[in-house]
């Protein structure tokens, strides 16, 4: 019981919930389970954007490329499909998948074999996705309109299934496997172990450079199948598509407790941080001359919830240092 | 089948142009416990790392009952059973007991998950009989050092090591938990595992091994059996030349008290902390590693703040907020790593030297190169630095003339007191006795020296007066340096408070 | 102190030597600025004589400039700041604010300069004191700054800036200088000067290079980074200036995206390490200007804005791959495509090697002097070098034999 108090997950759960009482006065529709669904469906992306991030945030890296991946990948699905009218939408979910994995592990192999800096690599690699999404596309915008043309495309997004939408459904089983991969495989306990001491992983016999190479290609994989579903899912696409969207997904880890240093953050809590951070752009979305408030309203969040996390960790050091008292 | 489970012969291994290991051999016969023993830097730590495979050797060999074998990695080495308890504790602080002891082996389940269950019940029953303390779900980090140390006992027990190698394991432990490591040490041996045993201490040797093996400058100089050699001729190998010529004669006067602590105390650190230091003083703070000895000198530099008690400086009270006022006032610091507290191994030496007395070389808003080159020129022929030119990175130096830039970088400024936290570490001998000298000489000027050390004998030669601390307490003063011995030192270090388990 | 024989000269020997300075990476680039201007003059020959284009060349790239210079400072010291775009666009805001309001044009300019320092003072807050990551505080004090521009301006756009905003951005001097690049210039020296030259520069390397060691020599790690950023929120608010002149004299929330990234790429490219403590300062003036000729010349090989980010991205990722390589990696390389991962192979390679260099050495001072039996000894030498070689291909040889059979041994044993 102590310890549930203590957890970070009960604090967050508690500001979720006040954030929903406080919406539910401010916004009378809102406790509805269409509006409640419409919810979740219209900000999943975001949470499959942080699945992807905390993968290489956990290894003490950061990925600034994803959004333009994504704007890649489905800018590139968009395209094929629109050529290729007759192939089923599963198809394209995987061509997603391997695509995004493709851009993941060209970041994998810069940042873990050649040993350039993450957040630099991707830098780079953030421009050069963006462009090539405009290659691709060659400047064209997608609309609803050319997206309902295509055989099933938008199945995987928005058609039901047990009452969902089949996008909800992703992220749900996205979520439950990713912790179970994090929680309970050797490649997922080692990218903690690289996260939390490089050294002693060295010593472990743990290969950094394979390690954080497969943690980009995760994470390259995860954002390829948002980029086809964010497609499918808003029914527009176009080269500048997702902007600042890594922005909102580093913001999610770091509010479910992700540590940006690596080594520590759980699954839970990046989903409960998907939450509240879909809780809070309903809000944007519902009040009025509010939408111009967003992006500060993310930035401050982020500021808050690192700061939070440093003062935390502050008072447990200094509560070590109690405990250690007692033994002089 | 062959004597002995494990050879290696003229094994090499250079880091960056320096070489950590120069043709050395080792036998360990199967079931026995061989003490491993040399001066800090003598190449121990790098030669258990080549056994396990964390690093490769650059030439030389190595044979597995009488088998030559390559390691790649660790997981080899595993695999063979040998596992290797590190001096500085090599865990992951975030991750739990269980899954430090497990790392790299894990139990899964059949559908290729980790089996958290079985892995915790098999942590607890390999980490009873060793402590019933440890909780084995709570994060490494929040351990103590000698629960962390039985954790790698636990860990090198899981994998049924034929070789355990256990490097300065007793270092940082009480009395009783030596104890403890003694006997389970026995144990393991009794069952027929071999064990190397890397230690500083003669009495781990004498309590445990057959056999002892001694390397000094990354070189090998002997085995003996341990009944078979003297204290003496065992110290003689270990440092190269006899005791009483390692240390300068001192030559000092020693004048009125320059620094006073009285009282300090910082929480989780130490407690009523009171000594002082004379001009001309050479003061040895010594005890374990660990019994936070550097925590007081940092807070007497200014880098940690104390939460009661107070500092003097001929006889004035002094607030020391930071490294900044502590420098003005005349207290400079040697700190413990130099590598990372002392030296900035990208700038050119001259620039180091004057990075703690930067204000003097100023002039008309810009530094003035020459007067730094000229000021450290001087400095370093005075403490006989080699170097190529005074441009040369320090990372370019070997450990003893890296030690010198910094204490050039401290003689830069004129000091009235200089703490030295294990000036000698990591050096080789000659570099050991100009190091000596240049305190000497120091203190002929009147400077007040605190030198932390954990090395009995150097404290012995070297100091004029020694304060003894165990776990953050003095637990010791010794003014007479004719009838100190090592004994006396020891026991003071290891003594336990009263009224405490 | 000690006094037996020590006799050494600690003073500076090798003074300049041109070999090295042409090899430097500042020259590099210089001589890429060269090429590029070179090709340019192949493919578009007329540009070079059409009057006004080079100069628009220059001015169309400079707006950035200040962001760079500050940016050299932040990366030095290791962290990043990729809230500089936000922090501009917000000075420019608060400068055209107040303009509309009718207050005397220096005011306001130095009131938006000083609202860019407060963010940079924040940025720096947060960095030095609550140990944030740097690229965390300033991703997202980017999204509050350019956040806080929303908020104000919605979809409205500024216009009224002093008039000689747009002399920097637009005019020549006396036809042919371009005023932005003298300003830069001026602004660089004076950059060079505090870097290189001044205590606060030194402090900026120490820090950069090794915190913990600044702090144990009593330099104020918590105020130099301080500082810096500070600066670089000034430098900011001078970049909002330049910016806002090229712009033509409007300002909108959406304006200046990326800036921040082509500021760190300019860096980069000069030769600043991310890591901070390595770098100089002329290596990033000297990069500005190769961005400004190449998104130039690439937007007029027609190339889209966008496209061109594939360019940029590319050319940031290859040249920081090119300053990693160093003697260890090939090293490291050589030793595993030649030497088989056998570090004794590697060292019998290399001790021959030496060996043989070392004769040939002998033989050319041989056949330089005229020494009686000079055919002989060079004879003699020749055989040393090719005996010395065999016995180096056989040992080679055969370690790799053992190698391979250790090799199949460990497989089967590991199984």
């Amino acid at each position: 019981m102590k310890n549930l108090l203590k957890s970070r997950n009960t604090g967050l759960i508690a500001v979720l919930i006040i954030l929903l009482v406080i919406a539910r006065f401010l916004t009378p529709g809102m406790f509805t389970s269409t509006s409640l669904v419409s919810m979740l469906q219209n900000n999943t992306i975001y949470a499959l954007l942080a699945i992807a991030e905390m993968m290489v945030i956990l290894t003490g890296g950061i990925d600034i490329s994803i959004a333009s991946q994504l704007a890649f990948v489905g800018i590139s699905c968009t395209t094929l499909a629109c050529s290729h009218p007759g192939i089923p939408g599963i198809v394209w979910v995987l061509f997603a998948i391997v695509l995004g994995a493709l851009c993941g592990a060209l970041n994998g192999f810069l940042v873990g074999y050649l040993h350039m800096v993450p957040m630099i690599c991707t830098l780079g690699t953030m421009y050069i996705f963006r462009g090539l999404a405009f290659v691709v596309s060659g400047g064209q915008w997608w609309f609803a309109a050319q997206y309902e043309e295509l055989n099933g495309y938008r199945t995987f997004a928005i058609g039901q299934f047990l009452g969902l939408p089949i996008i909800l459904w992703i992220t749900i089983i996205l979520l439950v496997v990713a912790g179970l991969f994090l929680g309970y495989t050797s490649a997922g306990r080692r990218i903690y172990a690289i996260g939390t001491s490089r050294e002693s992983a060295a010593v472990a016999g743990i290969k950094e450079p394979k390690v954080t190479f497969y943690s980009f290609v995760i994470c390259g994989a995860v954002t390829g199948l948002a980029g086809m579903l964010y497609t499918a899912n808003y029914a527009i696409g176009y080269y500048g598509m997702a902007d600042g969207f890594e922005m909102t997904a580093i913001a999610i880890c770091v509010l479910g407790g992700v540590s940006i240093t690596g080594g520590k953050g759980r699954m839970d809590g990046v989903a409960i941080g998907a939450l509240i951070m879909s809780v809070i752009t309903y809000f944007i979305s519902m009040i009025p001359g509010m939408s111009v408030w967003q992006k500060s309203l993310q930035g401050g969040i982020i500021i808050v919830a690192v700061a939070i996390n440093y003062f935390t960790e502050q008072s447990a050091k200094r509560q070590a240092l109690k405990e250690r008292s007692a033994l002089i | 089948m062959s004597e002995y489970i494990l050879e290696l012969k003229d094994v090499v291994k250079t880091f960056g142009g320096v070489k950590a290991l120069n043709g050395v051999h080792f036998q360990l016969k199967r079931g026995e416990i061989h003490a491993l023993m040399g001066e800090n830097g003598a190449g121990k730590s790098t030669f258990i790392k080549v056994i396990t495979g964390v690093h490769q050797p650059d030439s030389g060999i190595m044979l597995l009952d009488g088998e030559q074998v390559t390691l790649r990695n660790t997981t080899d080495s595993a695999k063979l059973g040998i596992a290797a308890i590190y001096q500085h504790v090599t865990a992951f602080p975030d991750l739990t007991v269980t899954e430090n002891i497990f790392m790299g082996r894990e139990i899964k389940n059949k559908f290729g998950f980790y089996d958290w269950k079985t892995m915790r019940q098999r942590a607890k029953e390999l980490i009873q009989p060793l402590s019933a303390e440890i909780d084995v779900n709570k994060p490494m980090g929040n351990l103590s050092v000698a629960e962390q140390q039985l954790v790698e006992i636990a860990k090198a027990l899981s994998c049924d090591a034929r070789i355990l190698i256990m490097d300065e394991p007793t270092a940082s432990l009480t009395r009783n938990e030596c104890l403890q490591l003694y006997r389970i040490a026995k144990d393991l041996r009794d069952k027929g595992v071999s064990i190397i045993f890397i230690t500083h201490r003669f009495e781990d040797m004498y309590e445990l091994a057959t056999r002892v093996t001694v390397f000094r400058d990354s070189t090998y100089v002997g085995s003996w059996d341990v009944d078979k050699i003297t204290n003496a001729d065992l110290v003689k190998a270990m440092v190269g030349r006899e005791l009483n010529s390692m240390y300068p004669e001192k030559t000092a006067k020693i004048g009125d008290v320059v620094l006073e602590v009285d009282n300090i105390s910082k929480e989780g650190y130490f407690k009523n902390i009171s000594f002082n230091v004379r001009k001309g003083e050479i003061l040895a703070l010594t005890g374990l590693v660990g019994a936070g000895r550097t925590e007081v000198c940092q807070t007497i530099y200014g880098i940690m703040h104390p939460d009661s008690g107070e500092i003097r400086l001929e006889g004035k009270k002094v607030d020391i907020k930071s490294p900044i006022d502590a420098l003005n006032l005349g207290i400079g610091l040697l700190p413990e790593n130099r590598q990372t507290q002392g030296l900035v191994n990208e700038l050119p030496i001259y620039q180091n030297v004057s990075s703690a007395s930067m204000k003097q070389f100023v002039k008309g808003g810009q530094m003035d190169v020459d007067k730094e080159m000229e000021n450290a020129i001087a400095l370093c022929k005075k403490i006989q630095l080699k170097a190529n030119d005074i441009t040369a990175p320090p990372s370019s130096l070997s450990g003893g003339n890296q030690q010198k830039v910094v204490v050039a970088k401290m003689l830069s400024s004129d000091q009235k007191v200089l703490i030295m936290d294990e000036p000698t570490k990591g050096i080789d001998v000659g570099a050991k006795y100009s190091i000596y000298e240049i305190m000497n000489s120091l203190a002929c000027k009147g400077y007040g020296i605190i030198m932390v050390s954990s090395e009995m004998p150097e404290v012995l030669g070297v100091a004029d007066r020694v304060v003894v601390m165990k776990s953050g307490r003095v637990t010791g003063e010794f003014g007479d340096m004719e009838t100190v011995t090592q004994e006396m030192l020891l026991e003071a270090s290891l003594k336990e408070r009263e009224g405490h388990k | 102190m000690p006094g037996s024989n020590y006799d050494r000269d600690l003073s500076v020997k090798e003074g300049f030597v041109l070999k090295k300075f042409l090899v430097k990476w500042e020259m590099i680039l210089v001589y890429i600025m060269v090429l590029i201007n070179v090709l340019l003059a192949v493919i578009k020959p007329d540009l070079y004589f059409t009057h006004g284009t080079v100069q628009s060349m220059i001015n169309a790239g400079l707006d950035v400039s200040p962001l760079v210079l500050g940016m050299v400072f932040i990366l030095l010291l290791g962290d990043i700041d990729v809230s500089v775009a936000a922090q501009m666009i917000l000075g420019g805001m608060v400068t055209g604010l107040l303009m509309d309001k009718g207050l005397p044009s220096l005011i306001c300019v130095i009131v938006g300069i000083i609202v860019c320092m407060l963010c940079g003072a924040f940025n720096g807050f947060c960095v030095a004191f609550l140990e944030m990551p740097a690229v965390i505080t300033t991703i997202s004090t980017s999204m509050l700054f350019r956040g806080i521009v929303e908020i104000v301006l919605g979809e409205n756009s500024l216009k009224n800036f002093p008039k000689w905003y747009n002399k920097i951005g637009w005019m020549n001097i006396g036809g042919i200088i371009p005023l932005s690049m003298v300003l830069f210039l001026i602004m660089g020296a004076i950059f060079i000067f505090v870097l290189h030259k001044s205590p606060f520069g030194r402090k900026v390397y120490i820090v950069g290079n090794n915190p913990t060691c600044a702090n144990y020599s009593g330099i104020s790690v918590k105020k130099v980074k301080m500082q810096v950023f500070i600066l670089m929120g000034f430098m900011a608010g001078i970049g909002s200036i330049f910016f806002i002149g090229r712009m033509g004299g409007g300002l909108s929330s959406s304006m200046g995206t990326g800036y921040e990234m082509t500021a760190i790429a300019c860096a980069v490219l000069g030769g600043v390490s991310t890591n901070g403590g390595k770098g100089k300062m002329w290596g990033p003036i000297i990069a500005t200007f190769i961005m400004a000729f190449l998104t130039y010349a690439l937007g007029l090989m027609g190339i889209d804005p966008n496209t061109k980010k594939i360019v940029i991205g590319v050319i940031l990722i290859v040249t920081i791959l090119i300053s990693t390589i160093n003697k260890q990696m090939i090293k490291d390389i050589k030793l595993r495509l030649f030497y088989h991962n056998n570090k004794n192979i590697e060292a019998i390679n290399d001790r021959t090697a030496a060996a043989v260099k070392d004769m040939k050495k002998q033989i050319k001072e041989l056949e330089k002097g005229n020494a009686s039996d000079k055919a002989a000894q060079i004879e003699k030498l020749n055989k040393k070098i090719e005996a010395a070689q065999k016995e180096c291909k056989e040992k080679s040889a055969q370690w790799w034999a053992e190698q391979q059979e250790n090799a199949k041994k460990a497989k089967e044993r590991f199984k």
